[in-house]
């Protein structure tokens, strides 16, 4: 048996990591690894969403009149909101060519950390062997492996949107402002500086344009671990406050009502960050576009 | 405090957990793996396609044509509002052209009536003159014939009453003679 953490942080007879919650670092699969390995209650979930968001695009869609009302309304006033978001930070002109991936971004990312809110999603599971340890249990312990997770709380998830995102962003790049364009951007001497010092300062500009490039690829990284950082640990927070009683030696009574008055706040803490965590997402893949199109844009002008 | 410091203490011991205490990569810990990648990069993939093509494409075709009929209607409004400024300009002009126009018509028509009143007036006190002349006229004929008459009749009443008091038969100049006594005895 391999250590835990929770073995490590014992101190004076009192496992501190106990307080946490038993979430998985990984999404786990319904079935043998093997056959639908990749079928993982995130997976699943992000079908589901996938499926619920095309619906509702459909419903505003399907009857559009000029005049809106009902589901249509909402829908035109997300994409009006987003639309001006992503106008203001990348400019009119590559707005309607940005604008349908961060609308995506945004909404994906939004209805898949607030689906973990929903009652059930997380904690509803069947018992099984743990396949990787988690902050509290380690490898080969009993845990309950969620039916549903919601899938910004799976690495793959967001590594796979940040990947997705970067691709694309590549693409635009290179069609804004071309390879040249895009290279002299990045290791180029700015600032208009010429003559001998202009000479003197291109290492400088040669080894910013280096670091620059390492930045960019690590973007994805920090876009697909700062969403599911904030996402898992809202989901481990959202357990520890509903099992937080448990803990405790205290009547069944007040342990059911402490499940369910302990976590509010969290819930609405958590509310907050899904939306908050989608905006950042998306708001940050705008600006990436912006700084690597901000050249062409500015000779547009 | 000591708590603190016993956390501190075991870090290298509670990283060595955290990694599980194995060789598995950062990938595998977090459960990363290619067909679970995919899955997700196909169905956030899934979700971009159809929702640019069939969601926000129409949209903002909607949002596009409603901004451009609001801008359109705007653009109409500030028109008609010019066209109702030079319009209300146009009708004042109009308006006081109009009052001119009917002051002048109506100073005309008031010289005009004064001055077929005048004429009437003067072709009344002219044919009232006439009438009164011509009645006057008449008046003198008949009063004339009447005088002529009279003195005739008066005459012949003096001559029958002269031939019949005297007894002789008046001869043509005493006749004369007597009708020219009376008429000028009539006439005074």
């Amino acid at each position: 048996m391999t250590q835990s953490v929770s073995d490590a942080l014992v101190f004076e007879g009192i496992n501190p990591m106990l307080l946490l919650g038993e979430v998985s670092l990984m999404a786990e699969p319904f079935a043998d690894a093997s056959t639908l390995g990749w079928l993982t209650n995130s997976v699943f979930v992000a079908a589901f969403i996938a499926l619920l968001i095309l619906w509702a695009a459909r419903k505003a869609t399907r009857n559009a009149q000029r005049v809106p009302s009902g589901f249509q309304n909402f829908f035109e006033l997300l994409v009006e909101f987003v639309y001006s978001q992503v106008e203001q930070i990348v400019g009119k002109k590559l707005a309607p060519r940005v604008f349908p991936l961060l609308a995506t971004i945004f909404i994906y990312v939004a209805i898949s950390n607030w689906f973990g809110l929903l009652p059930g999603i997380g904690t509803v599971g069947f018992g099984s062997e743990a396949t990787q340890a988690t902050l509290t249990l380690s490898a080969e312990d009993e845990h309950i492996v969620p039916l549903l997770r919601p899938p910004t709380a799976d690495l793959n998830t967001t590594l796979g949107m940040a990947v997705v995102f970067m691709l694309i962003w590549v693409y635009l790049t290179v069609r804004e402002t071309g390879v040249i364009g895009f290279l002299k951007h990045t290791f180029g001497p700015k600032g208009g500086i010429k003559g001998l010092l202009g000479m003197a300062i291109v290492p400088v500009f040669l080894f910013v344009g280096v670091i620059e490039m390492i930045s960019i690829a690590l973007r994805p990284v920090s876009l697909s671990l700062r969403l599911f950082g904030n996402v898992f640990a809202g989901e481990n927070l959202m357990h520890v406050m509903a099992n937080l009683a448990e803990k405790y030696d205290l009547p069944a009574f007040v342990t059911f009502m402490a499940s369910v008055l302990v976590p509010l706040p969290t819930f609405f803490l958590e509310l907050l960050v899904g939306g908050l965590q989608a905006m950042v997402f998306a708001l940050l893949c705008g600006v990436y576009i912006q700084l690597s199109t901000a050249h062409d844009e500015e000779e547009g002008h | 405090m000591d708590f603190v410091t016993s956390l501190i203490g075991k870090m290298p011991t509670l990283l060595a957990a955290a990694q599980g205490g194995s060789d598995a990569s950062i990938f595998e810990k977090f459960g990363v793996s290619w067909p679970k990648f995919l899955a997700q990069v196909l169905l956030f993939l899934i979700v971009y396609m159809i929702l640019s093509k069939f969601a926000f494409k129409p949209i903002l075709a909607i949002l596009e044509e409603r901004k451009q009929r609001i801008a359109d209607s705007e653009e109409n409004l500030k028109r008609i509002a010019a066209e109702l400024e030079e319009a209300d300009l146009k009708k004042g002009e109009i308006i006081s052209e109009a009052n001119a126009r009917a002051e002048r018509l109506v100073s005309e028509a008031r010289e005009s009536a004064d001055a077929l009143a005048e004429k009437k007036r003067n072709e009344a006190t002219s044919e009232a003159a006439q009438i009164i002349a011509k009645a006057r006229e008449a008046g003198e004929l008949e009063k004339n014939q009447a005088m002529a008459e009279l003195k005739r009749d008066f005459g012949r009443l003096v001559v029958d009453t002269t031939g019949k008091v005297t007894g002789k038969v008046l001869t043509d100049d005493d006749q004369q003679k007597i009708n020219s006594e009376i008429s000028a005895q009539i006439s005074v």
